[in-house]
């Protein structure tokens, strides 16, 4: 008689904690990936690396190193060679060879910033793998969080866009040097730049790191 | 007879564990100042609960920080302010997010987003708007002068959340300030050092912004503007320390006019909720007040930079 309720007690203890469980582990998965990067060939066996104690989802990365094909290299080639092997991410440039000529990249590792120069401004491309999580009673008052959590603020300069891929974070800024410079006064400037943000370059800790060998 | 029984107790228990979840019974996801050394640390923590009534958009030939025609922020009232005293041996200073009357809705939470900030002047200097305090656009008609005593004393007084066009996700209206204004010891331009937040990388010099890139993890951005740009003791691409002399407080602005003092801001990527409960990850501003008290605090005592 009492050895099918302990059964039932024991079976809904282990439901209570694989509920627990797959909860509390939802704010910690890798954040969203273009689809048409996921539908790229694999290239790395996902069992192989599953998911990247980074939270960085290496298997898009490298489909969309696959996608940039000879663009990569060839949009990167002005930036500091040791500073892109140093860099432990997915670097994410836009393809245009006007703005990456000339850009610098400063790298500690985890995180990326490039500086670039237009004519009147400035563009500054991060990535990031680290976010600090906010205290719970502060809630984010934002007008609209797009595709990939694109979001899109306005700067006393300009404008800031940031936006989450391949479990990165990434932000795409443009700096006007005068504050009334339509580029930096509406969005569709550094929209432009996000949508055109499509190239992925990858030095040796990079590859390391995805499982493509230095 | 028992199997229905035994599967109502496993819903049950399911539906308890979700609901468990959701209301934090089974531990929420990390918070500031629970993590490793380096992490935000929260103190009171309180939120703001209601809009508050906004003035219009500060312009006015000084202290003006946007152009006239930048969109409006949302109506909104004042918030019940929660103020705190400040700690014993500090000195005087209005609690986060108490601003200045009909100057905003101030961000009310506690959290020091820059635990090891090097106070970002190598003098005194003094917190407050420069907008809404003498001399500037909205300030008080009885006192025009920026000069005006009342800026160089204490009390300091966050305006992170001051009614502004630029995006301030933290503020109640979406829109505020993103910055901290600090005045420098004196109402003298190109006199006053300002100082290196942290140890990092000179990432990027505009005409009056100057963006310093920390090193160590999680590589806050700080943005100083207004400081005397072709005097400059730093370039883009210099490695500096903490404290290290970056440039003179002044009041370059591109041609417009503001008055003499620093736009400091403090900038990371975070992981939040959205106020429709939306989970989301952005790179935004986050509230200097705090981390400039406590670094205040520190260079009182005679801490060094480190």
């Amino acid at each position: 008689m009492r050895s099918p309720s302990i059964r039932a007690l024991i079976a809904a203890g282990a439901a209570l904690t694989c509920v627990t469980a797959s909860a509390q582990t939802t704010p910690t998965r890798p954040a969203l990936t273009r689809p048409g990067v996921l539908a790229a060939p694999a290239t790395v066996d996902p069992g192989a690396r599953p998911p990247s104690p980074d939270g960085i989802d290496w298997r898009g990365a490298v489909g969309g190193l696959r996608q940039s094909g000879n663009t990569g290299p060839g949009l990167g080639r002005g930036l500091d060679p040791a500073a892109v092997d140093k860099t432990k991410l997915p670097i994410l440039l836009p393809a245009d060879a006007d703005l990456m000529g000339g850009a610098r990249l400063y790298s500690f590792g985890d995180y990326y910033s490039i500086t670039a120069n237009l004519s009147g401004a400035r563009v500054s491309l991060t990535g990031a793998a680290e976010t600090t999580p906010l205290p719970a009673g502060s809630k984010l008052n934002l007008p609209a969080v797009g595709p990939e959590q694109l979001v899109v603020q306005r700067t006393v300069d300009g404008q800031l866009a940031s936006f989450v891929r391949y479990g990165v974070l990434y932000t795409v800024e443009l700096r006007c040097d005068a504050p009334s410079d339509a580029r930096c006064r509406t969005e569709g400037f550094v929209r432009g730049l996000v949508a055109k943000s499509t190239v992925v370059v990858m030095g040796k800790a990079a590859r390391q790191a995805a499982g493509l060998g230095a | 007879m028992r199997a229905p029984l035994v599967i109502l107790i496993l819903i049950l228990l399911a539906v308890l564990a979700l609901v468990g979840y959701n209301s934090g019974w089974f531990g929420s996801p990390p918070v500031p100042g629970a993590g490793p050394p380096g992490t935000p640390t929260a103190s009171g923590a309180t939120t703001p609960s209601g809009p508050a009534a906004e003035p219009e958009e500060p312009v006015g030939d000084g202290g003006v920080e946007q152009l006239p025609d930048e969109a409006q922020p949302q109506p909104a009232a004042d918030p019940a302010k929660t103020p705190d005293a400040p700690s014993a041996g500090s000195f005087g200073h209005f609690p986060a997010g108490d601003l200045i009357a009909k100057s905003g809705s101030g961000y009310l939470d506690r959290t020091v987003w820059s635990p090891d900030l090097c106070f970002p002047f190598a003098e005194a200097a003094f917190a407050n708007s420069q907008v809404y305090g003498a001399g500037g656009g909205m300030g008080p008609k009885d006192k025009p002068s920026q000069c005006d005593s009342s800026n160089y004393s204490l009390p300091w007084r966050d305006n992170f959340c001051e009614s502004r066009g630029y995006a301030s996700p933290l503020c109640v209206s979406g829109k505020g300030h993103q910055g901290q204004d600090i005045r420098p010891a004196t109402c003298k331009k190109d006199l006053h050092w300002v100082v290196a937040a942290e140890a990092g990388i000179i990432t990027d010099v505009g005409t009056y912004t100057v963006t310093l890139t920390g090193a160590a993890p999680p590589h806050r951005v700080y943005r100083y503007l207004h400081m005397r740009m072709n005097q400059l003791a730093v370039k883009e691409g210099d490695s500096v320390q903490a404290g290290a002399n970056l440039g003179k407080a002044s009041n370059d602005f591109g041609g417009t006019p503001t008055t003499i003092h620093m736009h400091f801001e403090i900038r990371s990527g975070v992981a939040g909720t959205s106020t429709d409960g939306k989970a989301v990850k952005l790179h935004t501003f986050l509230p200097p007040y705090q981390s400039l008290v406590a670094a205040y605090d520190r260079k009182r005592a005679g801490q060094a930079c480190h």
